[in-house]
């Protein structure tokens, strides 16, 4: 199955979101996505990395380097209250958006009639 | 948004690189680890999940690049990159980077010369206070109601206290005084003006106060710098006596220094002195000069209608009144007067200048760009973007750029006051030039600044977009590039243009010079004496003066022979009058008056064509005679002889009355006894009028020129002759001591002034194409060893080789040849102005310039082509 392309939008959404309930690693966040997806949304590192940096700049998500097993270092990544109401903001947004589109969808064509 | 965080992370991206990127590193790494033991997770062994995990992220390189890429850094470091970059490619090619900067340099810093002129011509003519407000108003008179400069001193009071729209109306006048007192008898410029005149410009005197309409006439207003000069910048000035034309005037106050006063706009010297104006009652008589300035909330429009209602109502109240009507000028604009339209005209011209050199620097570009191809190739190859690499080529451009304007402002800043030097005096650039200071200031920093970068944009965008096409085939690489080719021919039009104008301007200048003026100009020496008023108040008394002092000069050993006469010729004055013609067919004519001494015509070489010349018989007691030149015959006397004929003639008298100067016009009869050769009494290019030359003992006048003939150089003669006259009156001033040839170089100095910068620029411009066109041939010429070498190789002779070379570029040749000569055609009308008895399509000089022009071109391309046939054809084989 081919993994459906992100727009860099609704990635920066989704990385938001994945971080509400909990602090996560690069690794964990691409987990968590594609899971709860149920594999429709495959994440490549090559558009994941740099959303990382562009949300860190950005303020919305705050890394975190935590110790790890074999005395090493891992960076996590927490969603900072900047970023909680950005994820708020932009939910509302894709909410009203989706039940645009939805609406235009099952509309009946005139040919329907 | 500017957040504080992406500027701290992106510093510390910066500075603290390495600490960056090994946190990078660590974060993809534990990334691969992660995903590998997943995989393992899945059942997949250790080898096989860390491969499967390392495919799936793909390149590390290219997702750290992506990394790097977000922060605002990664542009900042790319630029910086890029400078480098750039500057050792420039390093690396020096001779072309000379080459490229020099050309640019001429061209950036030529422009900056001329647009600190426009700068200086334009900035701030008027130090006032809303000078916006302030305009000139001109008397409009005549069936075609032309605008005169002067107004009559009735009229202007009329104006004055009727007007509701201007705030306030003034009256000037330009004056020459006599100061004498302790030093040396001096000949101040100065202006007389009307109560309230300093209040209308809005500048208060930082001593003392200006004119009110109770003070007498015996006042006086000091410039700042002839109070510092001439009185010490004492500061108990005000009410001291100082003695002007022998009366004792009155300092009233000292103006601030910023005042720099012309009584009018081509007046060299600044005013230093002022008057109060001298009221003279008579309607037709012009003798003020009207400026004002806008009550506030009133337009232009409001006051224009005001002003000529209230010139209509005068004209029917009082018939002799002149003025049918009134117009306005802004009072900036009156006293910049044609200066910005030289400006403008030389503006235009270095922009050729400009535009040639960035095209010589472009086809540069475009023959490198043809050697980097392969550096182009390659780094397309390892993945850079075609946008990057332009980004870089501009830059090169840039820093190219760049070079070229630093040393095109170092050349301005040495050639700037030596334009200002060559300013021709008394004309409106000069006095402008003068007034804003001509020099290298920010703001023509600032204009350099940004014609680099507009140049830099102008050659280096269409070499760069070419660099970055994909490579063509050698065939079409060989080709004189149609790109080469039409910026070679854009040049040669350029400059074709440059060459006619400063052609043409020469062939003007030539003619002017010349011009038969009608006398002797060699080893002439002139100068100017006004008596005071006071001292010589009789014209017997400014008779005798000029007895004594002619005996005087004539008794010198080197002096040949004296002479004086009102209004010299080539001085651009001239006193005209009318007179009448009584008989049985009466008629009316106006000439020239001239008051002169016996024997002037003999001092100054003009030829007598009838009749005799005056002498020292024609005095006060016997009757009025007159010699007349040749035009004065031919007009009014057509089908006669004039000898021995009569006319009435007007003599000026002003009587000082209790309600002003009246002015008469009184009527005399004068025989004529004599008609001599005309001259160029206004200038070189002003034909001549009817003039009247009158004995000066039946005519005296206040104000005359001394002539002497002597009989080598006359300069170091000066001295000796001032102490002469001073023998005679120590307090009398003697003014513009000049030479005839330097008044009739002053006659040329404006046009030589344009010449000089037109031809210097018209030289840039042909050398900077014959380098085009050079380069250009020699590009040619290298792109074609192989075939050269294979025709040379089958047995074709030199002059073949030599004929294929040129031939590739004769087309574009042709092509901007005629081109200029269409631009030429359409753009030297704009010089027409400025050109004496020589059309703007002069034939010859169009010829003479296209010939030039094939001459270089010719030779420029010949070199390279002979360079062709001496390569050796084995060595031409195997070149590639």
């Amino acid at each position: 199955m081919k993994s459906s392309e992100l727009i860099q939008g609704t990635l920066d959404m989704l990385i938001l979101k994945t971080l509400a309930l909990e602090p996560l690693h690069g690794y964990g966040i691409a987990l968590r996505i594609e899971q709860i997806s149920k594999g429709v949304f495959r994440v490549n590192p090559g558009s994941l990395f740099p959303a990382f940096r562009r949300l860190e700049r950005a303020g919305w998500i705050k890394p975190e380097w935590r110790p790890t097993e074999n005395n090493r270092r891992a960076k996590f990544y927490q969603l900072t209250t900047l970023g909680r109401k950005q994820l708020k903001a932009e939910t509302e947004e894709w909410e009203r958006q989706l039940a645009a589109i939805t609406r235009i969808m099952r509309a009946p064509a005139i040919s329907d009639l | 948004m500017f957040r504080i965080r992406s500027v701290v992370a992106g510093l510390r991206a910066l500075f603290r690189k390495r600490q960056v990127e090994r946190e990078m590193d660590e974060e993809l790494r534990d990334y691969l680890d992660a995903a590998a033991k997943d995989k393992m997770r899945s059942g997949m062994s250790r080898e096989e999940a860390t491969r499967a995990a390392r495919v799936e992220m793909g390149s590390v390189d290219a997702v750290k690049e992506g990394i790097r890429s977000v922060g605002w850094e990664s542009t900042l470091e790319t630029i910086w990159q890029d400078l480098r970059f750039g500057l050792r490619m420039l390093r690396r090619n020096r001779g072309f980077t000379a080459v490229a900067a020099l050309t640019l340099a001429l061209g950036i810093g030529g422009t900056a010369v001329v647009f600190s002129l426009l700068d200086a011509v334009l900035l701030r003519p008027l130090p006032y206070p809303e000078s916006e407000r302030l305009f000139r108003l001109f008397p409009l008179e005549g069936k075609r109601k032309r605008g005169v400069e002067q107004a009559s001193y009735a009229d202007f009071r009329d104006w004055q206290r009727q007007t509701r729209t201007f705030e306030s109306l003034a009256g000037y006048q330009g004056v020459s005084l006599n100061l004498t007192g302790t030093a040396e008898p001096e000949r101040l410029e100065g202006s007389a003006v009307t109560p309230g005149f300093f209040a209308t410009l809005g500048v208060s005197p930082v001593l003392g106060r200006e004119f009110r309409s109770d003070d007498s006439e015996s006042v006086a207003v000091l410039s700042y710098t002839l109070w510092q000069r001439r009185f010490g910048s004492d500061a108990g000035i005000i009410g001291k006596p100082i003695h002007l034309e022998g009366r004792t005037c009155t300092v009233l106050g000292v103006l601030p220094p910023q005042v720099r006063f012309r009584s009018h706009p081509w007046a060299t010297p600044v005013s230093d002195i002022f008057v109060p104006v001298v009221p003279t009652p008579a309607r037709n008589w012009h003798s003020v000069r009207v400026l004002g300035r806008l009550a506030p909330g009133v337009s232009k429009e409001q006051a224009l209608a005001e002003m000529n209602g209230i010139a209509a109502r005068l004209k029917q109240a009082y018939p002799e009144s002149e003025a049918l009507g009134i117009a306005f000028e802004p009072l900036g604009q009156y006293v910049v007067s044609d200066a910005s339209q030289t400006a403008w005209l030389l503006l235009g011209a270095v922009a050729f200048v400009l535009l040639i050199s960035c095209s010589n620097v472009a086809n540069l570009l475009l023959s490198q760009g043809a050697a980097r191809e392969r550096e182009m190739a390659i780094r397309t190859a390892v993945g850079a973007s075609r946008g990057r690499i332009l980004r870089q080529l501009l830059t090169e451009s840039m820093l190219l750029a760049g070079s070229g304007g630093a040393i095109g402002i170092a050349l301005a800043y040495w050639a700037i006051p030596l334009v200002g030097r060559i300013a021709p005096p008394f004309s409106s650039l000069f006095s402008r030039l003068q007034d804003a200071n001509l020099h290298l200031n920010w703001t023509v920093l600032g204009f350099s600044a940004l014609l680099s970068v507009l140049s830099s944009v102008m050659f280096g965008v269409l070499p760069a977009w070419k660099a970055t096409r994909p490579a063509q085939s050698s065939f079409a690489a060989s080709r004189a590039g149609g790109m080469r080719g039409g910026l070679m021919a854009l040049e040669v039009a350029l400059s074709l243009v440059l060459l006619v104008g400063a052609g043409l301007m020469m062939k003007s200048l030539i003619r002017l010079l010349e011009v038969d003026v009608g006398f002797r100009t060699e080893h002439l020496l002139t100068m100017q004496v006004s008596l005071s008023e006071a001292k010589y108040s009789t014209p017997e008394k400014q008779a005798a003066y000029f007895d004594q002092v002619l005996q005087r000069l004539a008794a010198m050993p080197a002096v040949l022979s004296a002479g004086t006469v009102t209004d010299l010729p080539l001085t651009r004055n001239e006193t005209s009058n009318g007179f009448e013609i009584p008989g049985p067919h009466p008629g009316q004519g106006t000439a020239g008056y001239h008051a002169v001494s016996a024997g002037y015509f003999r001092t100054m070489g003009i030829p007598l064509l009838n009749g005799r010349e005056l002498e020292m018989g024609d005095s006060a007691n016997s009757p009025l005679v007159g010699v007349i030149n040749r035009s004065m015959a031919g007009k009014y006397w057509p089908n006669e002889n004039p000898m021995g004929k009569t006319i009435v003639v007007y003599r000026f008298v002003a009587e000082r009355t209790s309600a002003g100067t009246h002015v008469q016009f009184k009527p005399h009869m004068l025989e004529i006894v004599g008609i001599v050769s005309d001259i160029r009494q206004l200038g070189l290019d002003a034909p001549p009028d009817p003039e009247l030359f009158i004995p000066y003992d039946q005519w005296p006048a206040q104000e005359m020129s001394l002539v002497l003939r002597v009989a080598a150089e006359p300069s170091w003669l000066i001295p000796r002759v001032e102490k002469e006259i001073w023998r005679v009156d120590p307090d009398q001033p003697v003014t513009d001591i000049k030479t005839m040839d330097e008044w009739v170089a002053r006659e040329a100095a404006g046009r030589r002034f344009i010449l000089l910068l037109i031809g210097a620029f018209a030289s840039i411009a042909a050398v900077l194409a014959a380098v085009g066109i050079y380069g250009v041939a020699s590009y040619g010429m290298r792109q074609r060893t192989h075939e050269i070498g294979v025709r040379m190789a089958l047995g074709a002779r030199r002059q073949q080789i030599v004929w294929l070379i040129l031939r590739q570029n004769l087309s574009w040749l042709v092509i901007g040849i005629a081109a200029g000569i269409a631009g030429a055609f359409a753009l030297t009308r704009l010089l027409a102005s400025y050109l004496y008895s020589v059309r703007p399509t002069d034939a010859s000089t169009f010829g003479l310039i296209v010939l030039v022009q094939l001459a270089i071109a010719a030779l420029a391309s010949f070199v390279p082509a002979r360079r062709a046939t001496k390569v050796d054809p084995m060595v031409a084989l195997r070149y590639e």
